[in-house]
């Protein structure tokens, strides 16, 4: 291990000292205890400078990369650490949760999955994915007075630990078949026809429904209502977002090496049905859902459906439309969240979206800062939510999956109604008798930095599409 | 950025399309109804002036709408996501400056017709007004179909809480049927342009949304057909057209008046827009083959649309049905593809939106004062508001086709350019004017003639001086358009022959086997650059 070698670690680096000092800090000096969160956003923006300027190439003997597409899915990551990060500091204090801990925990989580981005390997990765998934179950846990949090967080471990051994499984048989762990070598392997092809194919089927957990895919997804309502909300902003985000990179680039070769002609098949299945059933049942979290719970899945038609058609130019849209869905979920997590104060009963009437006339900034993300998650213009469809549409257009395009926009039409409910619910519904609620600080900033984003992205996104795509290719 | 700011701030059509939207930015301050309301007035009447200015300044040799088109310094239009070859590319011709004067002259006469009616958040209702006026603008000027494609959406959400946050009783259900209707048709579009832009890159070889590169491309009939279904179904439950109409009753009735007045004065009319400027010549054979389809579809809703509103006991509901059966006949003149039939329905389009958004003002005044609009509730209203019953009359007049009045002029025109091409549905659609007159004719008589039968009705205040202002210029242009329809004729007749002699040519040919591109010179006909911003207008 060389400096070099450590200095291409610099980022990840740079947020697992912030949460070991964040930690630190409350323990042996309680007075600093507010400067827990401004520390760890610090922490952020530090690791995204220092991702940007690492330089591309390999290293660590060839198990980690840095390139334009690690970079832009890493930042994308971070993106969503930062904001959560920001709407969970008010919350904490209301709810009296240590705010050290589960910043440190959100901060490794998020070391986690950059690393696993970066990997080279699949049991770097397996690592990975175990590092970011433990912290993830016990941030589910951290409203400890809450029978709902513990339920969540049980639901997610149980099942998160059994997908956990699938993977651990489908890596097992590759390195019995190929001799060797890493993806390159897996690539070639395929390639050269080694190993037998119904082990492989197994042993891919097992690394694909892993992944395809952790994005919560259909059929895969049942964990994610259940964890998502009892989950603090904040948290759930990051839980939704970051670990897909890792995992739509990591199942891309297995697809990827897929379909270079004799095995991989039927895997873009497979994944279109994962992606119709996912938007259909995602968008119905979130169209009955009355709480707003289990309501966007499915509509997560419905989004990740949205991302498996790109990853259908696992071309080169598929990175730059899963990146861009897992940006805007990180952006519009940090919004949705960071908002429902100040609007609805108690912790452990449902959050009905009818209890939101009226509140866009009292709460006229938050109450616009969730429409626009509910506008956008239901990918209406001039929203960055659309400019994501419309590259993942287009991408499938391009590459021949006309249908999958189609079933995407009847499937978005739907998502309309379910979105648009919130939003009348907000602006047409007279006003209940609720008392006024004292809105934190922080959390408005996280919600209006995430609308203002969606915004202006949405109006003037040739820019930062520009800059993506030109990552994402030069580097490849 | 530096070119884009310079372009809005010079006397261009991006100055014109932003400034409803930027100017909507103080209402956030504005807390009082009263200040509120002068405020929107004032910038509505800039907007206008504005209008106005550019016309006089960029009225070249073919007249008043000649073709004009916002360049940057490069002597471009200017990029917005170059990467797929996305501009901020806004032209103006003869075809959509009739449409884009009539929505800036339409805001101020909505403002003073929800003078009363809009009783509670007046900057929330103001904004969603200037934003609208922006979508339209935006729509009617874009060039570039994404940019098209997203101000299409961008007038939808200010429609939707004009409908849903000051409407009537049911209101939601109108507001939601409302948004998810038009969303279905302009999802599909959506998927019909990316399908067209991909083509062309495959073809071309470079990323191009730009309106006049996609016309250069020849596809086989198949292809076209699809594409054509996808644009035309958003552009007729736009319009609405039979059997895609259902959601426009319960919008207008649920709408409040000015919500009306600005859905049947302009939003409508981009249904129609669109297919003739979009629909037609992108997909010729397409959308010849699917004519006689089509005919039948707009004939039913000008049959239909009469007799449903010849049952109706809601006024407000009447004068919505009785869009449905007007817009069937501007159809009806866009699917003739004649001159003349064109030409009457560019007309009508406007005709409509000056007689039935004065009949939904005339309607919005009445339930102000009565707070019902069922016709049992009426009757001799004639004695007690004579100024009323007089601009009734007027507005009902032109609607049923009055010569010297406007609606006469385009009806016969659409009529006498139809028969030329399509014979037989001429014909069958002179009796919707019949059945025009009977159910207009019915509503006069139900509310202004016969005994006052309600005592409330008997002491009913006229109009008062405001909405008189309202009123007047509707009732003004009405007139002049019918007295002197050739000043109103002539200046759209280049741009429509240009885009009709280019569909003909089209059609002449064999549709291609495979996608192809066209000659530069196909589509010359069509206006095209360079169209200079700022001083000079040239060719």
């Amino acid at each position: 291990m060389s400096a070099l070698d450590l200095s291409s670690l610099a980022p990840e680096l740079a947020l697992t000292l912030t949460g070991i000092l964040v930690l630190l800090l409350e323990a042996f000096i309680p007075a600093t205890r507010r400067l827990a969160t401004p520390l760890t956003v610090a922490g952020t923006l530090i690791a995204g400078w220092l991702a940007l300027g690492l330089a591309p190439g390999m290293s660590f003997g060839g198990q980690l990369e840095a390139s334009g597409k690690t970079l832009i899915f890493s930042l994308v990551v971070l993106v969503s650490t930062g904001l959560t990060a920001i709407a969970s500091e008010g919350f904490l204090r209301r709810e009296r949760i240590p705010v050290a801990e589960y910043q440190a925990m959100i901060l490794w989580a998020a070391v986690g999955m950059l690393l696993m981005v970066r990997a080279q390997e699949l049991l770097t990765i397996f690592v990975c994915l175990e590092l970011f998934s433990i912290c993830l179950y016990a941030l589910a846990a951290f409203h400890r007075q809450v029978s709902w949090s513990l339920e969540a967080a049980i639901k997610y471990f149980l099942m998160g630990a059994f997908v956990s051994s699938f993977v651990l499984l489908g890596i097992g048989i590759v390195y019995g078949e190929t001799a060797s762990t890493s993806l390159s070598d897996l690539a070639q392997s395929l390639e050269a026809g080694i190993g037998s092809r119904s082990l492989l194919t197994l042993a891919l089927l097992l690394l694909i429904a892993g992944f395809g957990f952790k994005m919560s895919l259909v059929p895969f997804h049942a964990w994610s209502p259940d964890t998502y309502q009892g989950a603090p909300s904040p948290f759930v902003a990051f839980l939704s977002v970051a670990p897909k985000v890792a995992s739509a990179f990591v199942m891309l680039r297995l697809l990827e090496i897929l379909g270079s070769n004799a095995l991989g002609d039927k895997w873009p098949q497979l994944i279109g049905i994962l992606a119709v299945l996912s938007m259909v059933l995602g968008n119905l049942l979130a169209l009955v859902q009355r709480d707003i979290k289990r309501m966007l719970a499915y509509s997560g899945i419905a989004h990740m459906g949205y991302v498996a038609i790109a990853l259908a058609r696992p071309t080169d130019t598929a990175w730059a439309p899963v990146a861009v849209y897992l940006l805007a869905y990180a952006l519009m979920n940090a919004g949705a969240f960071a908002a429902v997590a100040l609007l609805y104060r108690k912790a452990g009963e449902p959050s009905q979206i009818s209890e939101l009437a009226g509140y866009g006339y009292r709460y006229p900034v938050l109450g616009a800062c969730l429409a626009v993300s509910m506008l956008s998650l239901g990918g209406i213009p001039p929203t960055f939510g659309f400019i994501g469809k419309y590259m993942v549409f287009l991408h499938a257009i391009e590459n021949g999956a006309l249908s999958l395009a189609i079933v995407g926009v009847v499937a978005s039409l739907v998502g309309v109604f379910y979105y648009l409910r919130v939003v009348y619910t907000l602006y047409m519904k007279p006003e209940g008798e609720t008392e006024t609620l004292v809105l934190d600080g922080w959390g408005r900033v996280a919600a209006l930095l995430a609308a203002a984003a969606t915004l202006v992205l949405g109006v003037w996104p040739g820019g930062l599409l520009r800059w993506m795509f030109d990552a994402v290719a030069g580097a490849s | 950025m530096e070119s884009f700011l310079a372009l809005a701030a010079g006397n261009t059509l991006t100055r014109l399309v932003l400034f409803p939207a930027v100017a909507s930015l103080p209402l956030l301050f504005l807390r009082r109804d009263q200040v509120t309301k002068v405020y929107l007035l004032v910038v509505s009447l800039i907007e206008v002036a504005l209008t106005f200015l550019y016309l006089g300044s960029h009225g070249g040799a073919d007249g008043i709408f000649s073709l004009t088109r916002d360049l940057g310094p490069d002597g471009k239009p200017l990029e917005w996501i170059p990467r797929f070859g996305i501009r901020f590319d806004l032209v103006a011709d003869g075809i959509s400056w009739p449409l884009a004067v009539l929505a800036v002259l339409l805001v101020p006469v909505v403002l003073l017709g929800s003078w009363k009616g809009i009783e509670k958040k007046w900057p929330a209702y103001g904004a969603s007004l200037l934003w609208l006026t922006s979508g339209v603008l935006g729509a009617l000027f874009a060039y570039d179909l994404f940019l098209f494609y997203i101000f299409w959406e961008v007038m939808l959400v200010p429609m939707y809480l004009i409908i849903g946050v000051w409407g009537g009783e049911r209101r939601i259900y109108a507001a939601v049927k409302f948004f998810l209707f038009t969303m279905a048709g302009s999802l599909l579009m959506l998927i019909a342009i990316l399908w067209l832009v991909a083509t062309y890159a495959r073809v071309a070889g470079t990323w191009s949304f730009a309106y006049e590169d996609l016309l250069r491309l020849d596809l086989p009939l198949g292809a076209q057909m699809w594409l054509f279904a996808g644009f035309a179904l958003a552009f007729l439950i736009k319009v609405p057209m039979f059997p895609v109409h259902t959601w426009l009753p319960d919008a207008h009735v649920e709408a409040p008046t000015g919500g009306s007045v600005i859905l049947a004065g302009i939003l409508l009319k981009l249904g129609t827009y669109g297919y003739l400027r979009f629909a037609m010549p992108l997909f010729p054979q397409a959308s010849d083959a699917a004519q006689p389809l089509l005919l039948t579809l707009a004939l039913i809703g000008i049959l239909y649309g009469a007799l449903v509103a010849w049952v109706q006991t809601d006024m407000k509901k009447l004068v919505a049905y009785s869009s449905v059966a007007h817009l069937g006949f501007v159809m009806l003149g866009l699917l003739a593809a004649d001159l003349v039939a064109w030409q009457g329905a560019l007309l009508q389009m406007i005709n409509h939106g000056l007689s039935t958004g004065a009949l939904f003002l005339l309607v919005g005044m009445l339930y102000d004062r009565r707070h019902t609009k069922k016709f049992e509730e009426f009757g001799g209203l004639a004695k007690p508001m004579p100024v009323f019953a007089f601009f009734l009359v007027f507005s009902t007049l032109a609607s049923v086709g009055l010569p010297l009045l406007n609606g006469f002029v385009g009806e016969f025109m659409i009529l006498l350019g139809a028969y030329r091409t399509t014979g037989f549905w001429a014909v069958a659609a002179t009796f919707g004017v019949v059945l025009a007159a009977i159910y207009l004719f019915k509503m006069l008589q139900l509310t202004l003639w016969g005994p006052i039968t309600k005592e409330e009705n008997r002491k009913l205040p006229d109009l008062s001086l405001r909405e008189i202002l309202s009123l007047a210029p509707l009732a003004v242009l009405m007139l002049v358009i019918g007295v002197a329809p050739a000043a109103f004729l002539k200046p759209s007749e280049k741009a429509l022959a240009a885009t009709l002699t280019q569909y003909q040519e089209r059609l002449k040919q064999t549709p291609a086997t495979e996608a192809r591109l066209l000659p530069q010179e196909m589509t010359a006909a069509l206006p095209r650059g360079p169209v200079v911003v700022g001083e000079e207008v040239e060719r």
